[in-house]
C-alpha cells in the first residue's frame, strides 16, 4: 500500500500528495510540451494547428499544477506572464492581418500580400499561416492556464 | 399493417395510463420524442452518403480548395489553409470569443 502524505489545505480540505503521480507527471510533462509545440508548428503540414496544439501545451501546465500544488504551477508561469501572452497572442493575430494591408494586400491576406511562401511541404512555408498558427497556439495555451488558475483560486 | 401498429400504440398507451398509472404529461413527452426521432432518422436516411461526389455540399467551392489550395496558400494541410487563409476572419472571430470569455471569467471571479 503506497504511503500518502496528506497536507492540510484551507477549510479542512486535504490534498493527496502521491509520489507516483508527481514523478510520472514530472517525467511526462516535457514530452507533452514538445509534442504541443510540434503540433502548433506543423499546423500547415499535418493534422493539428494552433487550437489543438495550444490545448496540449496548456494541459501540460495544468497537469503540473494538479499533481503538485498551485504554488508550483504559478512558479512555472506567473499570472502576469500568462495574461501578457494571452493578450499578445490575440494582438499578434490582428497585427499580422494589419501587416498584410501595409504589405499591399487585403486584411489577413497571405500570398497576395507577399508573405514569403517558401517550398510547399517544408516547415518554414505558407507565409502568414505559420505566423498566425503560432500566435493562436500561444493564445489558446495561456487561455487554458489562466482559466484554470482563476477558477481554482476563485474557490478559496 | 399501419392500422395494427396504431391499434397497438393505443392499447399500450391505455395500459400505461390507466393500469400502470403513468402521468399523461410523461406519456405525451415520450411520444413527442419518438416522433422527433422518427422524423430525424428519415432525414438522415435521405442524406447522400459520406464522401459522395454528387453530394450538394461538393460544389465549386471545395473543388477550388482541393485543386488550387496548395498553390494559393502554400500549406499542404488543406484544413489549415481553409481556416487560416481562406476563412481567416472567421478564425479571428473565434480567437475573439476566447478572449472575451476569459475576460468575462476574470472579471467575474476577481470582483468578489
Amino acid at each position: 500500500m503506497p504511503r500518502l502524505n496528506l497536507t492540510k489545505r484551507g477549510r479542512g480540505e486535504f490534498a493527496i500528495e502521491d509520489q507516483i503521480v508527481r514523478i510520472t507527471s514530472r517525467l511526462v510533462t516535457p514530452f507533452i510540451q514538445v509534442y504541443g509545440i510540434y503540433v502548433i508548428v506543423n499546423g500547415h503540414l499535418s493534422p493539428g494547428g494552433g487550437f489543438s496544439g495550444g490545448a496540449i501545451f496548456g494541459a501540460s501546465l495544468v497537469l503540473v499544477a494538479l499533481s503538485f500544488n498551485l504554488e508550483v504551477g504559478v512558479k512555472q508561469i506567473s499570472h502576469q506572464t500568462s495574461s501578457i501572452l494571452e493578450s499578445g497572442g490575440a494582438l499578434g493575430f490582428v497585427l499580422t492581418g494589419l501587416a498584410a494591408i501595409f504589405l499591399g494586400g487585403s486584411y489577413l491576406a497571405n500570398r497576395s500580400a507577399g508573405f514569403p511562401m517558401g517550398q510547399a511541404g517544408e516547415l518554414f512555408s505558407a507565409g502568414a499561416i505559420l505566423i498566425i498558427t503560432v500566435f493562436v497556439g500561444i493564445k489558446v495555451a495561456s487561455t487554458i492556464v489562466t482559466l484554470f488558475y482563476n477558477i481554482i483560486e476563485g474557490e478559496k | 399493417m399501419v392500422y395494427i401498429l396504431i391499434l397497438f400504440i393505443i392499447v399500450i398507451t391505455l395500459i400505461l395510463r390507466f393500469i400502470i398509472g403513468v402521468e399523461a404529461k410523461t406519456l405525451l413527452t415520450f411520444y413527442l420524442l419518438g416522433l422527433i426521432i422518427f422524423l430525424f432518422s428519415f432525414t438522415v436516411a435521405e442524406m447522400p452518403p459520406f464522401g459522395s461526389p454528387d453530394s450538394p455540399a461538393f460544389n465549386e467551392v471545395p473543388r477550388r480548395y482541393l485543386e488550387s489550395g496548395v498553390a494559393e496558400t502554400g500549406a499542404v494541410n488543406i484544413i489549415s489553409s481553409v481556416i487560416i487563409d481562406y476563412r481567416a476572419f472567421d478564425t479571428l472571430g473565434e480567437a475573439t470569443v476566447l478572449f472575451v470569455a476569459i475576460a468575462a471569467v476574470i472579471a467575474t471571479l476577481k470582483s468578489h
